[in-house]
């Protein structure tokens, strides 16, 4: 049984990475007020981009960097539209997405079936891997896990503690006020955006050099969908993100386990479908029964800024 | 005045244009280091931005800026700021979803979170120029009065020495207003140079040193507050021509109720207080205000009284039916007629068409079945146009292009042409001109011989001009109802207003 609950951990922790990262970085842009739903065709590039340096130099640091920097720039793209040109934010997110898949699909075929070149292996924590249950859940996991560990906190504390987090906060919230402070808006946007790309690039290289190693084309599967989900489920903070992250990452280690035990409780789709169920239900929670003292998004989302008004 | 001290900052013959229009024509103009200033003028007389120009939101076409005897050229705001020169907008720029600390603490550049070093410095600087507003709030709990506070502890936190304020008291009850000009002359006294725009003409003589008009884009005069002997001659420079300021008040036979409120609760806020047991009538041939400071519950109860927020407890008789507090909001909709106190976004829709905007609220009286009658909105919208004088654009121009009191006319004349059993107007002249302010006065007074009429006003004057009976609220209730004929004592209105009742 503890076996079974630590094998169930670690899938779920294992599965739920890509989620997380995705999240984290979306969370940091639409609090700058940029809504991005290019994360799915950031996640993709991403991925490719990873296997791809893998390839090429062999060296997982680098084949890591680049898959996040491969995302971080397609959000420049998405950032140059919403930002600069004040295009509708859906729109150009969903472009980028669009793009995303096809340009990946056709850029990466010869890349198909070939091995990824450097492979993010589990990486145990001394000391700390050897605790049980726990030290099975959380510390036989990839450095980009632990990475992500570092990330929710040290999101949170820029958010929510430093002068930085305070001015991308009011950016999302009122940007004809933090310009008249003084504030360059679209500076603090474009670095977020750019930061929510990284994150996103960071997944999809989670996916194709840890989760399942090599290219394949849409792998990411709707996880940047999951990710976009589970901002609002996680209502823009970094640390329950974790919460929706590994719930996600959950319910896919319960389907893993009831395919390897040979049963079926509850039908896949079913739980596949109940990350979007949970956030539709948050969402409804958030925006009915705590009235205005709860947050229930940054109030500038979506909505370009400029001083013409 | 003394011609020895170097002005602190001088305008060049200031020039700029937006498309073919002038909003400002050669402007030239010299402020000294200590001194209060008021800028006059008529809506579109270009005062906004020529403020705009000094607080580097726009860039002149022609003309220079000097400050302290230097040119200076501002790209931004922030730039302005740098240098001194910060303004207070019409619109708050503060976050509301942060608090009062940090919203004084947002800036350009590297800022360090020092959570009680902080909120100890905005303290001091709070105390020392009497303006009273705990650090730790958040934003959207704060009255309008005590976020403009915020406003300035921002620009004196960054150490601005040129304050600007477009319209302050526009959103200020009369206390307030008196609280601001008290932190007016405490900066005048710390050296700093006020400017401040006004449509207000008393105001201007109880609190400015120096006057300056402006009319079509042009400084048409400048002189010295002591040498304006009359509110008349100022109106006369303002407008180039004479205004009638004593409302004449035509006696009207107060018939029976119109509407009756009793016992009326409103639910809880969570920070500010909502109105409890409120007792009223409102009578045809009669205006009724309610006025009282900003947050002392009238808000809540107008909105409640119009159907846009719940009531809690109570009844509500009006048109011969009395309705429960649950039942107010599903009843029929005639007989009833409100002016908004937020004519751009709850009065009108800024990119519809006049015609558009003036069967907005009776589209019934427009459309046979399910087609609106074109023809005829259009006719009886030119015919509105016409009769409350409405200028600035076509009547299929967008309502947005209409200024303030253009587009206020424009609502009221549709909300009187439903003839209504009950008028209520919500601030009906709150920034407008003298002339436009005077128009929606005069139809308020001519709508009272034909329905009721409920007014809720912040502005002292206003109430006591119109009405024929004041109801004074406090903290959610109704202190007193006076009525406008018998106090001759603004000062008893003023003591309510502040929670004071006299015996």
């Amino acid at each position: 049984m503890m076996e079974d609950l630590a094998f169930i951990g670690q899938i779920a922790v294992k599965s739920s990475i890509a989620v997380l990262l995705a999240t984290l970085g979306e969370i940091v842009a639409e609090r700058s007020g940029v809504l991005n739903l290019g994360v799915e065709g950031m996640m993709l590039v991403g991925a490719l981009c990873g296997v791809a340096a893998g390839v090429a130099t062999g060296n997982p640091v680098i084949a890591a960097a680049a898959g996040a920097l491969a995302g971080g720039l397609l959000a420049l793209v998405h950032g140059f539209f919403a930002i600069t040109l004040r295009v509708n934010q859906v729109l150009s997110g969903l472009a980028l997405t669009i793009l995303g898949m096809g340009m990946t699909s056709f850029v990466g075929r010869p890349l198909i079936g070939t091995p990824p070149g450097v492979r993010l292996r589990a990486l145990p924590i001394p000391g700390l891997a050897d605790i049980p249950v726990i030290g099975d859940i959380l510390f036989r996991q990839s450095a980009l896990a632990y990475l992500a560990y570092i990330l929710v906190p040290l999101c949170w504390f820029v958010l929510f503690r430093t002068g930085t987090g305070l001015k991308i906060r009011a950016a999302g919230e009122d940007a004809a006020a933090v310009d008249a402070a003084g504030i360059d808006v679209n500076r603090i946007r474009y670095g977020c955006t750019f930061v929510g790309g990284l994150g996103a690039g960071l997944a999809g290289a989670y996916l194709s050099l840890s989760y399942t190693p090599g290219w394949k084309e849409s792998m990411t599967g709707g996880q940047g969908w999951v990710a976009i989900a589970m901002v609002i489920f996680a209502t823009w903070n970094p640390l329950r993100a974790v919460i929706g992250a590994f719930l996600f990452g959950g319910l896919t280690a319960l389907q893993f386990y009831f395919q390897a035990v040979g049963i079926e409780l509850i039908p896949a789709y079913i739980l596949k479908m109940l990350p979007y169920v949970l956030t539709i239900v948050v969402m409804i929670v958030v925006n009915a029964g705590m009235g205005r003292r709860r947050f229930s998004g940054p109030a500038a989302l979506g909505i370009p800024f400029s001083r013409e008004g | 005045m003394t011609v020895s001290v170097p002005p602190v900052l001088t305008l060049n013959s200031l020039s700029k244009r937006f498309g073919d229009v002038y909003a400002n024509r050669a402007v030239s103009w010299t402020l000294q280091a200590g001194r209060i200033y008021a800028l006059l003028g008529e809506n579109g007389a270009g005062k906004s931005t020529l403020m705009s120009i000094l607080s580097g939101r726009y860039q002149p076409d022609s003309g220079g800026i000097q400050l302290k005897g230097r040119p200076v050229h501002f790209q931004s705001p922030a730039q302005a700021l740098e240098m001194g020169i910060g303004m207070v907008y019409q619109r708050f720029m503060l976050v509301d979803s942060l608090t009062v600390t940090e919203n004084i603490l947002l800036r350009g550049g590297p800022i360090h979170l020092r959570a009680n070093q902080d909120i100890r410095h905005i303290r001091e600087l709070a105390e020392r120029y009497g303006l009273a507003v705990k650090p730790e709030m958040t934003v959207r709990d704060l009255s309008m009065g005590e976020r403009q506070r915020v406003e300035i502890l921002k620009l004196l936190h960054r150490r601005a020495d040129i304050l600007i304020f477009d319209e302050p008291t526009a959103v200020l009850t009369h206390t307030e207003i008196e609280g601001l000009f008290a932190v007016f002359r405490r900066l005048r006294a710390e050296g700093k140079t006020i400017i401040f725009i006004t449509h207000k003409l008393e105001e201007v003589m109880a609190v400015a040193d120096d006057i300056a008009v402006m009319r079509r884009g042009r400084m048409v005069s400048q002189l010295p507050a002591d040498k304006v002997r009359s509110r008349h001659d100022l109106a006369r420079l303002m407008v180039g021509r004479e205004v009638i300021l004593n409302v004449d008040k035509p006696p009207v036979t107060v018939g029976d109720p119109v509407m009756t409120a009793s016992g009326l609760t409103g639910p809880a806020g969570t920070s500010r207080p909502a109105f409890q047991d409120i007792d009223f009538d409102v009578r045809r041939g009669e205006i009724f205000t309610i006025t009282g400071v900003a947050g002392n519950g009238q808000e809540a109860l107008v909105a409640a009284l119009a159907g846009l927020a719940p009531l809690d407890g109570g009844t509500v008789t009006f048109g011969n039916h009395t309705y429960s507090a649950a039942r107010w909001r599903q009843r029929p909709a005639s007989g009833m007629a409100y002016i908004p106190e937020d004519r751009d976004r709850t009065g009108s829709i800024g990119a519809f068409s006049l015609v558009e905007n003036y069967i907005l609220t009776q589209l019934n009286a427009f459309g046979r079945s399910f087609l609106v009658d074109r023809h005829q909105a259009e006719q009886k919208t030119a015919e509105a146009v016409a009769r409350f004088q409405i200028r600035g654009g076509g009547i299929l121009g967008p309502a947005g292009h209409l200024s303030g009191g253009n587009l206020q006319k424009l609502i009221l004349a549709r909300e009187l042409s439903r003839r209504p059993d009950l008028l209520i107007a919500e601030q009906p002249t709150q920034g407008l001109d003298v002339q436009a302010t005077e128009d929606v006065w005069q139809a308020l007074l001519r709508q009272r011989k034909t329905s009721a009429v409920l007014m809720v006003t912040g502005d002292l004057k206003e109430a006591l001009s119109l009405s024929d009976r004041i109801a004074v609220m406090f903290r959610g209730r109704i202190l007193d109802i006076v009525s406008a004929r018998d106090t001759a004592d603004i000062d008893r209105i003023k003591l309510l207003m502040a929670g004071i009742e006299a015996h």
